[in-house]
């Protein structure tokens, strides 16, 4: 039973990061229908982009967490949204008409371009890199459950700022012409709406909680490596799925119901963590092929 | 929506728009021609590089060996003339044609100069130094600039088009010299700058070779030729093939023909066969695969199970060709059941659904699943084919000839890559492949013509995946290890990129797609590092600026295009309304 419950504490704080990455995606996706696969890859380099921002401050501000720790955050944010921006601007804006397989393979290339860009110019970026120990540490014991604190933060961030999101396009004027052109982009136009910027800024919000993920998911695993960027990016497109491509409740829920499966596919079913990424994937399968509108999307509108 | 009748591109095409450039065209294409050419007479560094004399002696003592192919000023010289010719000569579509040979000599000029500059430490290297003057460089890319600045001006027109016949000998002739000239093209690709890393300029040549080589291409393309030869090499199908199987028979007898070239041919040929299953999947079908390797990978992991290597998890060993027998049809088998969900799921989700499979099959490989795959250790010590009691992997002699090791293998890939070419252009022009194109065009309008959709796309995943598991058997034998590392994600993508290069549902682009993605990294060690970066940015510059391929499939070149033309004109009815 105590081996369950801590299960599902660590399914949720899983959640909670999977949720931030997943809300870049299904937003991108609603307004330009483009899975951007580079999405992981701008929460990787958000990661790095918080421990470089640590690395360059003076050695008296390395040692109180209450200055280190926010200033890792807005840099790991800024780099996320520059990453994401000019991405958006020379890699995805000119091929707005294009043929849909043609947007999906610039953004593997973006993925690949960006990892190899990290791996190569990133000191040591080769190996595992320890992430500054500013967190909060120890934790709390419910029990027998054992919950860091960073988990704690994660997941109040990751609802906290998704309720943030979903107030402001539920709610704001640059919301409504959000929803607008993920409804008719051309209709949208018409009626005043610069289809450059809402796209711009989805991007931006995506990289925003793509940043604040790739710190805190350095915060919570101590260590961070150049592939955590495809992995959690699967995991998070396969969470925006589940919740409905477009969705940013489905997305959330999607998430948290992500963690839950992989950290109880990992402590029961057979084979254990080494296959906990499979069921995975044969719930993103699963999903896909019964009830492809998700669990919180409209129906799939028929496509050429 | 396109219609499948292929319109001429030159009627829909909306008035060209008058360029600033226009009357400096042909004075600039003069002064670049004529620069090009003085460009290659001139030094082009002042002094010896560390490693040695920049190759084919960068001071006037060029005329040594004017006709050596890997000869940069060679090519600079050549350039020069060809955009002199084709600026005053009647050529069709002629402001193409010298834009892209200005590229061309942009580009060789670019990749010397900056070598030069780098690996002599600065530009003294290639202006005035110690009373030494080389300004070979500078005038070779500015009269690069000039040249593609004279194709804007002369006015950038339509591919031209060539509407006369010949009888057929005459184009048996012309296919033959053509498949001769790229058996020679091949040749000299693989050897030129040396093989692997004998020569410390290796990379820097080769990079100035392709550089004068897409110049060449794309003038040759301008003009219409390559269009025009593929019409014709479509026309005499099956005399195409034998031909350019004879000549890739042939290569191991040029200057190629060493143990390493023919191993590197070989691993080549087999990512080439299966490029070609994935192009049917994705070039004719239309549906995106993101998985496809592992399929080559279920081939592999059958055929090493059944070779008697130590580790294989079955005592029985199979003779190969049942073995590949059976990799097929396993692979094959898989193949419809990763496409069955296409029966319900379209577009960018059957590629979530494929790279799910794909990311399955890692996985389960990693973790030796049912002991079949021994999991990160590999499965090591495949034997190598042998026929007659030569084994595949050792030299042989043919009379008087002395072959090169491994010359055996190439010559059963070439096989294996023509087989797979068989199948795909003979389901290309069948009843299944016009089925599979109309699906790719528009599904419903499809099945509303009575075709099976969800059977054909089933089919199409079937067939890819049975090529691809053949290509694996004679991986696994070749490699003589698999190892689930070599049949990830990013091989997949790799594949994809071959398929997309090279040009979606056209057979001689996945061949070339496949060798230049494989070879260039072979040529590139000094780049190793930035390898994989240099194709991210890749896929992303092609699709941006190309992404029909390097060499389009009559008919989806023809949508495409169509398609830019109505975006044009939609584009200036609404500045017009503006």
């Amino acid at each position: 039973m105590s081996v369950l419950l801590q299960q599902l504490a660590n399914g949720v704080i899983q959640g909670a990061l999977i949720a931030l990455i997943a809300l870049g995606y299904t937003m991108v996706y609603g307004i330009i229908q483009l899975i951007n696969f580079a999405h992981g890859e701008v929460f990787m380099v958000a990661s790095y982009g918080g421990l470089a921002t640590f690395t360059l401050l003076p050695d008296d501000l390395k040692k109180s967490p209450a200055v280190a720790l926010p200033l890792m955050f807005v840099g790991g944010i800024v780099v996320a949204v520059l990453v994401a921006v000019i991405m958006e601007r020379f890699a995805y804006r000119p091929l707005r008409n294009a043929p849909r397989l043609a947007p999906l393979i610039t953004a593997l290339g973006v993925s690949v371009f960006l990892q190899e860009a990290v791996r190569v110019w990133y000191p040591n970026a080769t190996s595992n890199l320890p992430y500054p120990k500013v967190f909060p540490e120890g934790g709390l014991t419910l029990g027998s459950v054992n919950i860091a604190w960073t988990g704690v933060l994660l997941v109040g961030l990751s609802v906290g700022l998704s309720i943030i999101l979903q107030t402001y396009i539920n709610k704001s004027r640059m919301g409504r012409a959000m929803r607008a052109t993920a409804q008719d982009p051309d209709t949208a136009k018409l009626m005043g709406v610069n289809p450059d910027r809402v796209i711009v800024l989805t991007f931006i919000f995506g990289a925003v909680l793509a940043g604040v993920a790739g710190v805190m998911f350095g915060g919570y695993l101590n260590n961070i490596n150049i592939d955590m960027g495809f992995q959690n990016g699967i995991f998070a497109f396969t969470a925006a799925v589940l919740g409905g491509v477009g969705s940013i409740r489905g997305a959330v829920i999607g998430a948290f119901i992500i963690g839950l499966i992989k950290t109880l596919a990992g402590q029961y079913m057979p084979g254990g963590t080494q296959y906990d990424y499979v069921w995975i994937f044969v719930v993103l399968i699963l999903v896909l092929v019964f009830r492809p509108q998700g669990l919180f999307g409209e129906p799939e509108r028929v496509r050429a | 929506m396109s219609t499948s009748t292929v319109s001429t591109p030159a009627t829909t095409t909306p008035v060209e728009k008058r360029s600033a450039l226009a009357p400096l065209g042909k004075p600039f294409a003069a002064a670049g021609g004529v620069l090009g050419i003085v460009a290659a007479l001139l030094p082009w560094v002042t002094f010896s590089l560390n490693d040695g004399n920049w190759p084919d002696k960068s001071t006037l003592q060029f005329f040594d060996a004017p006709f050596a192919v890997t000869g940069f000023r060679w090519h600079v010289l050549l350039l020069g003339v060809l955009i002199l010719v084709a600026a005053f000569a009647p050529t069709p579509s002629k402001g193409r044609v010298v834009r892209a040979l200005g590229w061309g000599l942009t580009l060789v000029s670019f990749v010397n100069v900056a070598y030069i500059t780098v690996k002599g430490g600065g530009l003294g290297a290639i202006t005035a130094l110690d009373g030494a003057t080389a300004f070979g460089g500078i005038v070779g890319l500015v009269a690069g600039v000039l040249a593609i600045l004279a194709g804007y001006g002369i006015g950038i027109e339509p591919v031209g088009e060539w509407k006369f016949k010949v009888s057929t000998p005459v184009a048996y002739l012309v296919l033959l010299v053509s498949f001769a000239a790229v058996l020679y093209a091949v040749a000299a690709m693989l050897t030129t700058g040396g093989v692997g890393t004998s020569n410390p300029y290796s990379g820097a040549i080769f990079l100035s070779f392709l550089g004068f080589a897409a110049g060449v291409l794309g003038a040759l393309s301008g003009v219409g030729f390559i269009r025009w030869l593929s019409a014709l090499s479509e026309q005499h199908r099956v005399f195409s093939v034998i031909v350019l199987a004879a000549c890739a028979l042939l290569l191991p007898f040029t200057e190629a023909g060493n143990e390493y070239w023919m191993t590197v041919a070989a691993n080549i040929g087999i990512y080439a066969a299966t490029a070609i299953g994935l192009n049917i999947v994705v070039g004719l079908a239309g549906l995106l695969d993101l998985g496809y390797v592992a399929f080559m990978g279920i081939g592999a992991l059958v055929a090493a199970n059944f070779s008697g290597a130590a580790t294989a998890h079955f005592g029985i060993t199979l003779p190969f060709p049942v073995a590949a027998a059976a990799a097929a049809i396993v692979a094959g088998i898989f193949g419809a059941i990763v496409g069955s969900p296409t029966l319900r799921v379209r577009g960018d989700y059957l590629a979530i659904v494929t790279l799910a499979f794909g990311e399955i099959f890692t996985r389960s490989a990693q973790n030796n699943i049912g002991g079949i795959t021994n999991g990160s250790n590999a499965i090591p010590g495949i034997p190598p084919l042998s026929l007659f009691g030569n084994e595949f992997n050792k030299s042989i002699t043919l009379g008087a000839v002395k072959l090169p090791a491994g010359v055996l293998y190439y010559i059963l890939i070439v096989l294996l890559v023509a087989a797979t070419m068989a199948v795909f252009a003979n389901l290309k022009f069948s009843r299944i492949g016009r089925a599979w194109i109309a699906i790719r065009e528009d599904e419903d309008a499809a099945r509303a013509m009575g075709i099976r959709t969800g059977k054909m796309k089933i089919l199409a995943f079937l067939i890819g995946a049975t090529l691809a598991g053949l290509a694996g058997a004679v991986f696994a034998h070749k490699n003589g290890t698999v190892s689930y590392e070599s049949f990830k994600f990013l091989e997949s993508v790799t594949l994809l990129a071959a398929v997309i290069l090279g040009g979606m549902g056209s057979i001689p682009g996945a061949v070339l797609g496949a060798a230049l993605l494989f070879v260039l990294p072979e040529k590139l060690r000094d780049f190793e590092d930035y390898r994989l970066m240099i194709f991210g940015l890749a896929l992303i510059l092609i699709m941006r600026f190309r992404p029909v391929g390097l060499i389009p499939d009559a008919h989806r070149r023809a949508e495409m295009i169509e398609r830019a033309d109505e975006n044009a004109e939609e584009a200036h009815v609404e500045a017009k309304k503006a």
